[in-house]
């Protein structure tokens, strides 16, 4: 008979444990607190783990020069993180716990469009700053949001310099066939290359996309196999890149070239896929070839940043590492300026700001997207990374035509 | 037949009367979050709320009519997209929006039942399994309905936000009583005869058919009802987060958690679970899902008859024990 | 073709879902946990040790049989003659145990296997054939064979087939059930290995890989009758080709342009709803009991 009340009382003492730490207040007054909800486990796990490590390289450097300077003071940094799960809607969720429970003073965003789209609207509503790296559907832009910046170039932007430079090759490409993943980013990357292909006399000729989560394309690539493109791009994430690159040399199809968004740069694309990841071509945010002289506050330029980052991580430091880091920069410099951390301050210093860093410049426009960086494409040749375009900043020459499978 | 319930540690067919009693005290307490002034309390509750109606949707089908339905996401999603259409229309009224979800997903599930309901078992399972693929895909692919880039809706200022969690309690608050009188009419015991056995109902002279339809077309009615309102709540809808694998999965174990076929179960299901999972994602930061798991194995195991049975048993602890091995191969 | 030999690798996937579905009454949500640790394990055979993947069919198969019998004898076994909403239930509860332990030994990070035939194919009727899907396929036939053969041949085969049947005829006649369920379960863990193993040689390998395999085995259970194993085989190759084909549709709809390949898996679902309304249970009916 003692159940039934020990029952009852287990369901009240629950309730109550929910509710009570909550109350409490953030005490410490020294330090400035940002809020991550990132994918620590999901679908997205490796990229969310490759945004906390852009995210803590910067807060240790930056708490070990002297924390960020608002007015005389001098405040040290800390982030909060919750785990997203990759889902959109808890990570507006926890958005909105760190902000009413953890009352942190800023938010940075989470990985993937889907979840940076859901964040920033709790950021809206609460008028919370929010600065992001790994989101660049300009959806997210779109809707008027004042509280929300984007420190990485526009999806629509990812393929078109790879379309640029393959069609400044010998032989020229002149046909391009794109496949795409169902979500929001990877179709408007998608419509963005054909947008492009067709405004520069390119043909194309498969357009094509598939549920992203699918784990056969075999279909998809059979139908594009048929209309001999020169260059073959894929919009998508990592996945996505890994599944399409196996269909293509399963099903013995040749291109000039093979592009691909978020995928190549990645270290787990060339690690999985070994001597098939060599000559293809990723659309990259940053690469530690480009040539930006930072302001002081940071790393000042790529190699730098790129050497201090592998020594602490053991891999080579990939662009959502970069615009992470980048993401915290922004709110540094915006901080600084504002001379304040209240939130409309430095919501309005962001607005404004125009500041070199290693990663490129950090501009926003009216819609707080950074559309002033432009875009650069790497390619995998022997297995390392090269940036090969804009040729300004090529290490290395384009390969192209690619060999045939299994000559790489 | 009240008999077979008892055997089960049910008192009756709508379980336990402490648990109701319990369940129904909590629902007032929680009348009270708003005062707390906390947006976050809010949102968790609300949460729960929500919930706890999809969870009395499936409870009306899998639980009572033993229907095993995996596809009950698919009538809160369309109630979802029916808020959704009303507000790009300029339609923002919470009555319309719900008005118009129950009615579409009540037809919906009418024209449904009629097909799939036909089925038995573990086919049904995987039809509806099917329906709610088919939903999610088919409108993700409209962009007429924002395709995967979803909707945005119209939302009230923040001082207002309290009517969104009103209006899902109210919602949570009915599909509760609903399932009370509901399950104590006629109606009820023809969906327990049902599940017990449908053959014998039937030649009893129990319209099996017609039952089960009502039975799915109820349950449609509060999911979409709890879809109705969290999309304005929400403020944004798209596929993943209207048909997404928690919102169908999670009802049923929080059913299964409480107790199938009783009236306290879902609700007390919904509170645990999500009070659970609220409390590890909060402190467990990197393993939540691992210990959430693990929870849900050891609740299995200890409680493989749900939590409200807890309340009717007679015998103490040695009688819960001795109850472990009851379903032993 | 390519519907074909997607095909094939569901199949693999259902046959050990549809078996023990079949005979223990028992959804196993966890099945795609086993798939991933099957893939895992030639994973690692091939990275520490070189082993050929292949080669490490047989072992994945006997490590996920050993894993899959002390899961059943140590835990599912508790519930196991409960209501199927326990075990689902306990199941889910396992499987995200499973993974998340995957993700802590494994991090998320994407792995894969390369070998000298990876990716190698052949042209057959101006079609391109890659050797290690046609390798998958056969392996599903022949496993297909090989377990209907041993099912109705041999003397657990029966005691099998006689539990599902009837459990107190079967205990009556000194079939040890719980030795059996045992057996079952760890059975369809171990296929799950083989397949996590065969589909490690053509996907990338990370601990979420299972749940997408897992939701089509369910419709290609189902599909192909419940129990059946055959039926699996059945199911599996034709919902293959139904999203083969899906993915090759496209038309237009009040203005908008709709392509087949984004839904594939409604078309293939709507498909099964079809075959469901005229035959009631699958294709192949219900084979045992």
């Amino acid at each position: 008979m003692i159940l039934r009340p020990t029952a009852a009382l287990g369901v009240l003492a629950l309730a109550a444990t929910v509710l009570v730490p909550g109350l409490s207040a953030r005490a410490d007054t020294d330090t400035i607190v940002f809020g991550s909800p990132i994918s620590l486990t999901g679908a997205l796990t490796k990229e969310g783990h490759l945004t906390q490590e852009g995210y803590e390289f910067w807060k240790t450097y930056v708490n070990a020069h002297g924390g960020i300077k608002v007015g005389n003071k001098s405040y040290k940094v800390d982030i909060k993180y919750y785990d997203d799960e990759s889902k959109n809607d808890t990570s507006a969720q926890l958005a909105e716990r760190l902000i009413d429970q953890d009352h942190v003073n800023f938010l940075l965003g989470p990985y993937g469009s889907g979840t940076s789209f859901t964040v920033a609207g709790i950021a809206e509503r609460k008028k919370i700053p929010m600065v992001e790296g790994n989101g660049a559907a300009e959806r997210i832009f779109n809707q008027g949001f004042k509280y929300t910046f984007g420190v990485l170039s526009p999806a629509r932007r990812y393929l078109e310099g790879v379309l640029e430079m393959a069609v400044h090759q010998k032989p020229a490409a002149k046909s391009v066939a794109i496949t795409s993943a169902s979500d929001a980013f990877s179709q408007e990357v998608a419509q963005g290359a054909a947008t492009w292909a067709q405004a520069h006399g390119m043909k194309v000729v498969y357009d094509n996309k598939y549920p992203d989560t699918a784990t056969d394309v075999s279909s998809v690539i059979s139908a594009l196999k048929g209309t001999n493109p020169d260059l073959i791009v894929n919009a998508g994430h990592v996945q996505d890149a890994l599944l399409v690159q196996k269909g293509l040399k399963d099903q013995n199809v040749m291109a000039g070239g093979y592009g691909y968004t978020v995928g190549p740069d990645t270290p787990d694309f060339a690690n999985s896929l070994g001597k098939d990841a060599n000559d293809v071509f990723g659309a990259a945010q940053w690469s530690d070839a480009v040539k930006y002289k930072g302001e002081p506050g940071f790393y000042r330029t790529a190699q730098e940043y790129a050497k201090a980052f592998e020594a602490a991580y053991h891999h080579r430091a990939d662009y959502h590492n970069a615009e992470s880091t980048a993401a915290c920069l922004a709110f540094q410099y915006a901080i600084e300026r504002a001379g304040s951390l209240d939130p409309d301050k430095v919501r309005d210093a962001l607005a404004k700001l125009d500041v070199v860093t290693f990663y490129g410049i950090l501009k926003f426009d009216s819609r707080g997207l950074n559309v002033y960086k432009p875009m650069v494409v790497n390619q995998i040749q022997n297995g390392k990374l090269v940036t090969v375009w804009p040729a300004g900043l090529a290490e290395a020459k384009v390969i192209w035509p690619a060999p045939p499978w299994g000559k790489r | 037949m009240n008999a077979a319930l008892r055997s089960l540690g049910l008192s009756g067919i709508t379980g336990n009367p402490v648990a109701f009693a319990v369940a129904l005290a909590l629902m007032a307490l929680l009348l009270f979050v708003p005062a707390a002034h906390n947006d976050y309390f809010n949102l968790v509750f609300r949460n729960i709320l929500m919930y706890a109606a999809m969870a009395y949707g499936w409870n009306l089908i899998g639980g009572y009519t033993g229907y095993v339905s995996f596809g009950n996401v698919a009538f809160f999603g369309i109630g979802c997209y029916c808020s959704g259409v009303l507000s790009t229309h300029g339609v923002d009224s919470l009555l319309a929006d719900v008005a118009l979800a129950v009615a579409v997903n009540a037809l919906f599930a009418n024209l449904l039942g009629r097909v799939v309901l036909r089925l038995r078992g573990p086919y049904f399972g995987i039809a509806t399994l099917g329906i709610g693929v088919a939903v999610a895909e088919i409108i993700a692919n409209l962009d007429a309905l924002g395709g995967t880039s979803g909707l945005a809706l119209h939302q009230v200022d923040e001082a207002h936000f309290g009517v969104y969690y009103y209006a899902m309690w109210l919602v949570a608050l009915a599909s509760m009583l609903g399932t009370f009188f509901i399950t104590r009419s006629k109606v009820g015991y023809a969906f327990v005869a049902v599940r017990e056995n449908e053959d014998a109902a039937a030649a009893l002279g129990i319209p099996a058919t017609k039952y089960k339809i009502r039975a799915w077309m109820l349950g449609a009615m509060m999911g979409a009802a709890a879809g109705a309102v969290f999309a304005p709540a929400n403020g944004f809808i798209d596929p993943s987060i209207t048909f997404s694998p928690d919102s169908n999965v999670f009802p049923i174990v929080m059913t299964i958690l409480g107790g199938i076929g009783t009236v306290a179960g879902p609700f007390i299901g919904a509170l645990i679970l999500a009070g659970v999972n609220e409390l590890l994602q909060r402190y467990i930061v990197n393993a939540h899902t691992l210990f959430f798991g693990t929870m849900i194995v050891l609740v299995v195991l200890l409680l493989p008859r749900g939590l409200v049975w807890l309340f009717g048993l007679r015998g103490g602890v040695r009688a819960w024990l001795r109850s472990l091995t009851a379903y032993r191969a | 073709m390519d519907g074909i030999l997607a095909g094939g690798v569901l199949a693999i996937v259902a046959i050990g879902f549809s078996l023990v579905w079949g005979i223990m009454n028992i959804i196993n949500l966890a099945h795609g946990a086993f798939v991933m640790l099957g893939a895992y394990v030639t994973y690692e055979l091939y990275a520490v040790y070189h082993v050929d993947p292949f080669l490490s069919l047989p072992v994945s198969f006997v490590v996920l049989f050993a894993i899959g019998y002390a899961v059943q004898r140590w835990i599912i076994n508790w519930v196991v003659r409960a209501p199927i909403l326990t075990t689902f239930l306990l199941t889910f509860g396992l499987s995200l145990l499973i993974v998340n332990v995957a993700l802590i030994i494994w991090t998320g990070d994407r792995r894969g296997i390369e070998t000298a035939y990876s990716g190698t194919n052949f042209t057959l009727l101006g079609v391109t054939v890659p050797w290690v899907k046609l390798f998958t396929l056969v392996a599903a036939l022949v496993i297909t064979g090989a377990l209907q053969l041993w099912l109705t041949r041999s003397k657990t085969g029966r005691a099998i087939r006689a539990t599902a049947m009837d459990i107190g005829a079967a205990q009556l006649s000194g079939v040890r059930v719980a030795r059996i369920y045992a057996i079952v379960f760890g059975l369809g863990a171990g296929l799950a290995g083989v397949a996590g193993t065969l589909i490690a040689l053509s996907s990338s390998i990370n601990p979420n890989m299972g749940d997408p395999f897992l939701i089509s085995a369910f419709a290609v259970c189902v599909l192909g009758g419940l129990g059946s194993v055959q039926g699996a085989l059945i199911g599996g190759l034709v919902y293959g080709v139904i999203q083969a084909v899906a993915t090759s549709v496209q038309f237009t709809v009040g203005g908008q342009l709709i392509s087949g390949s984004g839904l594939s898996d409604a078309v293939a679902f709507i498909v099964l709803l079809l075959v469901l309304i005229f035959r009631p249970t699958g294709i192949m009916g219900r084979a045992v009991a």
